[in-house]
């Protein structure tokens, strides 16, 4: 059993060091790859139903007793998002598989990048699954420096520049994180998050607040929570497509949960919260507002993406188990429908030959298949219903009503607000992409540079895979019911949190 | 039920496959589902009228009251026979009016079959929030039947507003339903009518959800994307913006006025909203020489009316405001798909441009006028029944009562008046104007629009049966000692007086047009809704742009400042506020710390001043070299041996990689008046870690009890004498794992960045070396980083 909880971590990063060893044999790589995120959507389904049904399964490396060694704990959050994060890892890889062999041929092999993407997906697991606020860092690490790699893979000078602010901002957070890590030793002598969970609450009430607040601001960066968003909307959109897809589908999240795990275990809940709720009205707010502004449809997708890093700030700022659950749905939800919406604007650029929506048009017409793989996650994202965007949204918005003070008030009408205003960006991109008079691509400005490749092709693999995502979102509303189920048992999970000691710490709460 | 809203959209979705080789097939299959779904509804009038309602329920997520809920009652059975009805008619209308290739057609059969199919399900939810998901259906299909292929500057304009009103209209209504749920505890509609809430929350509720019946039902000041939505191809128009999806609003507060009667501001609002649109948008009708506009302007005039009647929240309005539902879906589908005919033979459907029409198309001049007749509350039709009964509900009453009653006489003279001017201006001979020529038109345009015109006067004439399908409905409300009846005839009375003044007063209204032109033209213009919606936008755009050129400057410092900023406002201020420093500090407990931390603060000085890259190497190196002293002191030799490879290692790289480099930063100075910010940030920065450091180490109680472990256990069960060694080859295992991936990956891509560039410039000779000999310095950063903390955990 607990080989499940150690193969997500494990897997990826065996296959990596084979992939690279197979760095000439661009099939070897590309079937190791598949073949091993697919094993790990397998693996993480059954971690669920174990989950699910029996508890959290614990796995303590190597033997060693709990607050000693590392703990590994699969519990219904981290494994309902593993679940997810697997399949949006999966679809982006046949993704770019399918680009590779469409620009360049299906012999060309990409040395480097598919062991660094299983590097990635082996950090984004251990992130989920890991019981240790050192190890958490270890994890981000991992993921961290293969997005580095990642962003500035194949780059020209001025996304180089971009690729900068990203690794700088990131460093720097990383940097704060192992400080704050320090902090968290020296004053309670362990880094276990259940062991922890006790030790912190006996600190002052002063250092407990400080100690939450900066451990919030650390995941705050990864998340691109305002103010400290503004790397995202400059790095992001400068790099190709699915490399994108799955920062935005991902990194952001694995920020989110790191901030739901750490602020629900470890950090009591006082009057900060309010500071939480603020936050995520203004995170909203200035996301959307930013995606208005934008006539580059992967600097839109990027502001919608801060924009909506509020409404799961809005769900942990009530607090409650409504706000919770809603949350996880909207966690759930909102990875896969934006990897999905930048593998569709990397098929929209392939056919216009550029990012700007002025210069694009009628692609309804040349592609009806492209705008209807956009139009389901569009406004899924706007939380229209029945998609899975208006699911969640719903059981946020009625958390907030629910809790009834005047700041959850403010926030719910503030979510609404954001809604319409994410509906309009969407229009604006559907007006301009795919209304109008057609238009021939655009001549690739740089055929060096694989950010735009306006070819007019597209592999077939690369619309099943993004049909594929389609497909997920529409499926996590048409399976809400049980969805919501799970989510808001994970969510009670996360409000007794004894649960999770006793269980690390093998009934010595 | 489900069955056959989930039939339209199965059909819906095969359709556009059909359409690509035969269109007119693709009409006739996308009018079946519809036509199912009115003789499915005309089978169960009798038992639903007898009180046995059809029910279906479906749960979804019932965690978070997800659930699909389908009632057929009474009022639903109204809405269903209309949408249906004239969802069949409209699209066989369409199988004539749109041409045999025209991709206009193609497009719009399968948007308008869904859109009958998420329609049919509004009026048959008993659940508020299935009633959202339909409702919110209608307007994406809407926004997709308004702007078709989006090719004018119009059409995406109009598309665009109607569905931006709307979806705020719809989402302040979720609001209001989720409000309304809460505290009722239940989101269905039946039972919220069964035991309608108290409390200060359902006061809120009523006016969040009417925001949404308001902007749905295009009420002032949300009323003009409905006149703009006339773009759109006129089956559309005559099916979304004047039969069924427009209704949804009236529709709405009719399902919800039997909860929130005890509600004043619910039917304050509703008759306020709904008597000023009423005059307003016949006001309007009545100066348009568009037919269509014309016919945009008195539907939102009528919806008003709706409004009024469906709102009061007594039986007699009620009675009312269910038969003009059906009046007014009948005649004014009728009207505009004779004006659609108008402008299929004609070429035009300007008022000006058009005369003496009746005499090309008698049969279509015919049809029109039997419409009219119901529009305009003439006996025998069904509009006559209504207006009558609504007359009737505001005769007795206080003075609220008295000027609803005035508004509602005057709005309907505007509405003798506009029918009056649409058929004179459609079909009329006018002095000084050559006939106009036209096509006859065939059966299959004209017989759809006859069904409804014909629909409307059989009601009237039948007036028993809407009698009993209005009062099945107003029943709700209680049926007292003298419940009203629709009937032709009620007698010599009040309300039979009022309707001669509006027939003679619009009569008398279209006879003066020109003056009443003259008079409009005289008046101030009036500040309007479509250029108050347009600022608005405008506003939008520019507080955007305005918010984001401000925020997003695009600038690392700043960024990174913003960060550091943060950090010591917001936890910073915590821990100013609420810790207090232990009383006895030891400032140094070995002399030696002090010369090492002097030379440590001079080089940091050095650093931040140095301008040739190898000093600020070399003075980094010194800090390194510095802090691996204070580990001497403390007693920790290993860790400072680290330490000193490291950082000699990393000296090396660096030299390596900046003969590469000019020897010069060559970033530009930075502002003077940045620098002292630059300076108190870092400064402040550096305190607060000291400090913090400081706090938090004084607050631990006991030794970690995680070292005492390792030490006991290194030994026997790692096998090791060097504890260090155990932890990160044992204890931690998994650490040292995923850091060798770290530096694994981190060579990886150091290596292919290598090879790439020289592959480039290999292919470009020359250019760029600068911007990419860069990555590198930054890669040796990234792992000199990661070996600094794998020092900071042991």
């Amino acid at each position: 059993m607990t080989l499940l909880v150690a193969l997500p971590i494990l897997l990826p990063l065996a296959a990596a060091g084979l992939s690279l060893a197979f760095g000439r044999f661009a099939d070897v790589q590309r079937v190791l790859g598949m073949v091993v995120l697919g094993v790990l959507i397998v693996d993480s389904a059954v971690l669920l139903y174990v989950a699910d049904t029996f508890g959290p399964v614990v796995l303590q490396v190597g033997n060693w007793p709990a607050p000693f060694g590392i703990t590994l704990v699969a519990d219904r959050l981290a494994v309902l998002l593993l679940l997810v994060s697997s399949v949006v890892t999966f679809a982006v890889l046949l993704y770019s598989i399918g680009q590779r062999i469409t620009d360049y041929g299906r012999g060309a092999s990409s040395t480097t990048f598919h062991p660094i993407y299983l590097v990635l997906c082996a950090g984004v697991s251990l992130a989920y699954l890991s019981g240790d606020l050192f190890n958490l860092f270890v994890a981000f690490e991992i993921m961290l420096s293969s997005s580095y790699v990642l962003i500035n893979r194949r780059a020209t000078a001025t996304r180089i520049r971009a690729g900068m602010t990203y690794t700088i901002v990131s460093l720097t957070s990383s940097l704060l994180f192992i400080t704050v890590i320090a902090l968290v030793y020296a004053a309670t002598g362990t880094v276990n998050l259940a062991d922890l969970a006790q030790r912190v609450a006996e600190l002052p009430d002063g250092l407990q607040t400080a100690l939450g607040l900066i451990v919030l601001i650390v995941f705050g960066v990864k998340s691109a929570m305002v103010p400290l968003h503004f790397w995202l909307p400059d790095s992001y959109p400068n790099a190709p497509a699915p490399i994108t897809a799955v920062f935005a589908g991902l990194l952001t999240k694995v920020g989110i949960y790191a901030m739901i795990r750490t602020q629900t275990l470890v950090f009591a809940h006082n009057e900060s919260w309010r500071l939480m709720l603020a936050i995520a009205l203004i995170t909203m707010i200035v996301g959307a507002l930013g995606a208005l502004a934008q006539n580059d449809i992967n600097r839109m997708l990027s502001f919608l993406l801060v924009s909506h890093i509020g409404y799961m700030l809005f769900g942990l700022g009530v607090y409650d188990t409504a706000g919770l659950t809603g949350v996880i749905l909207y966690v759930i939800h909102h990875i896969t429908v934006q990897a999905t919406l930048f593998l569709v604007s990397g098929l929209i650029t392939r056919h216009t030959g550029t990012v700007a929506l002025s210069r694009m048009g009628g692609l309804a017409k040349a592609s009806p298949l492209i705008a209807v793989l956009f139009a389901l996650p569009a406004l899924s994202l706007a939380g229209i219903p029945p998609f899975s965007g208006f699911v969640a949204k719903l059981a946020l918005l009625q958390a907030g009503v629910e809790a009834g003070t005047w700041s959850a008030y403010a926030v719910t009408g503030g979510a609404v607000l954001t809604s319409l205003l994410t509906l309009y960006a969407m229009a604006r991109i559907w007006t301009r992409v795919f209304w109008g008079r057609v238009r021939k691509p655009e001549a690739d400005p740089d055929p060096e540079d694989e950010l735009v490749v306006g070819t007019g092709t597209t592999a077939r693999a690369m619309v099943i895979s993004t049909g594929l995502l389609v497909t997920v979102s529409v499926a996590i509303a048409v399976a809400a019911g049980p969805l919501a189920e799970i989510s808001g048992r994970a969510a009670a999970d996360l409000m007794r949190h004894e649960t999770y000691s006793t269980v690390v710490l093998g009934g010595d709460p | 039920m489900l069955v056959l809203v989930l039939a339209h959209l199965l059909v819906a979705v095969a359709l556009p496959f059909v359409a690509v080789r035969a269109m007119r097939l693709a009409f006739a299959l996308a009018a079946l589902p519809p036509a199912a779904a009115l003789a499915w509804t005309l089978v169960h009038i009798g038992p639903v009228l007898r009180g046995r309602e059809v029910v279906e329920t479906l749960a979804w997520a019932p965690r978070i009251d997800l659930e699909i809920a389908l009632r057929l009652d009474p009022l639903a059975l109204a809405m269903t026979l209309l949408v249906s009805g004239v969802g069949a008619l409209v699209l066989l209308y369409s199988r004539y009016y749109f041409g045999r290739d025209s991709p206009d057609g193609k497009r719009s059969a399968p948007l308008l079959l869904a859109f009958a199919g998420v329609m049919l399900g509004l009026v048959l939810a008993d659940d508020l929030i299935t009633l959202y998901v339909f409702w919110e259906l209608t307007t994406i299909c809407s926004f997709l039947l308004v702007g078709q292929a989006g090719i004018s500057r119009e059409s995406r304009r109009s598309a665009l507003q109607a569905l931006l009103v709307t979806t705020l209209g719809g989402l302040v209504m979720l609001l209001g339903f989720i409000v309304l749920g809460e505290s009722a505890g239940t989101y269905r509609v039946s039972e919220l009518v069964a035991n309608p809430p108290r409390g200060a929350g359902v006061g809120v509720a009523a006016v969040l959800i009417l925001v949404g019946a308001f902007t749905k039902s295009a009420q002032l000041p949300f009323h003009n994307w409905l006149p703009a939505a006339m773009v759109a191809p006129t089956p559309i128009s005559a099916y979304l913006h004047a039969a069924s999806m427009v209704k949804a609003g009236v529709f709405l507060v009719a399902r919800l006025t039997p909860v929130f009667v005890g509600v004043t501001h619910w039917w304050v609002l509703t008759a306020v909203f709904g008597v000023t649109t009423m005059i307003v948008g016949g006001w309007r009708a009545l100066h348009e020489y568009d037919l269509k506009k014309l016919l945009a302007y008195g539907t939102v005039s009528q919806l008003g009316f709706l409004m009024v009647l469906l709102g009061t929240g007594t039986r007699t309005a009620a009675v009312a405001g269910d038969s003009m539902l059906l009046a007014h879906g009948l005649f004014k589908a009728a009207l505009f798909l004779v004006v659609g005919i108008v402008d299929h033979q004609a070429g035009t459907r300007d008022i000006r441009e058009l005369s003496g029409l009746w005499k090309r198309l008698p049969w279509v001049a015919a049809t029109a006028t039997v419409a009219v007749v119901s529009m305009a509350g003439l006996p025998p039709a069904v509009g006559f029944l209504g207006k009558e009964a609504a007359f009737e509900a505001f005769l007795h009453g206080g003075l609220g009562s008295t000027v609803i009653e005035a508004g509602l006489l005057l709005g309907s003279v505007f509405t003798v008046a506009y029918s009056a001017r649409l058929l004179w201006g459609a079909f009329a001979d006018k002095p000084r104007q050559t006939t106009t020529e036209a096509i006859a038109a065939g059966a299959g345009l004209v017989l759809p629009a006859a069904v409804p015109a014909v629909a409307g006067i059989v009601l009237g004439v039948a007036y028993p049966i809407t009698d009993d399908l209005s009062s099945a409905y107003a029943d709700t409300y209680g049926t007292g000692a003298d419940p009203y009846h629709l009937a032709l005839w009620h007698g010599l009375n009040l309300p039979l007086l009022f309707s001669a003044i509006a027939l003679a007063g619009g009569v008398a209204l279209h006879a003066a047009r020109e003056r009443v032109t003259n008079l409009r033209a005289r008046l101030p213009k009036p500040f309007t809704a479509q250029r108050a919606y347009e600022r608005i936008m405008a506003l939008l755009e520019r507080t955007a742009v305005g918010v984001t050129g401000r925020i997003q400057v695009g600038s690392l410092p700043t960024y990174l400042g913003i960060i550091l900023i943060t950090v010591l406002v917001v936890p910073g201020s915590v821990l100013l506020t609420r810790a207090s420093l232990p009383d006895a500090v030891p400032v140094w407990h070995r002399l030696l710390q002090i010369p090492l931390a002097v030379v440590i603060l001079i080089a940091i000085a050095g650093v931040v001043r140095a301008r040739r890259r190898l000093t600020a190497v070399v003075l980094v190196g010194v800090i390194g070299y510095g802090i691996g002293g204070l580990f001497i002191v403390d007693g920790g030799p290993d860790l400072a041996l680290a330490q000193f490879l490291v950082e000699t290692l990393t000296m090396v790289a660096f030299v390596f990689v900046l003969r590469r480099l000019p020897a010069r930063f060559v970033q530009s100075e930075p502002a003077p008046g940045l620098r002292v910010p630059k300076v108190v940030i870092a400064v402040a920065g550096g305190v607060f870690m000291a400090v913090a450091a400081l706090l938090f180490s004084s607050a631990r109680q006991a030794p970690p009890t995680a070292s005492r472990y390792y030490i006991a256990h290194a030994e026997e069960g790692a096998g090791a004498t060097n504890v260090v060694n155990a932890i990160i080859v044992d204890f931690r295992a998994l650490d040292t794992v995923g850091e060798i991936a770290v530096l694994a990956v981190a060579a990886t891509g150091v290596a292919s960045l290598v090879l790439a560039t020289r592959y480039q410039r290999r292919r470009r000779r020359g250019p760029g070396r600068s911007g990419s000999a860069a990555k590198p310095t930054d890669r040796t950063t990234a792992d000199d980083h990661d070996s600094r903390r794998e020092e900071a955990r042991e």
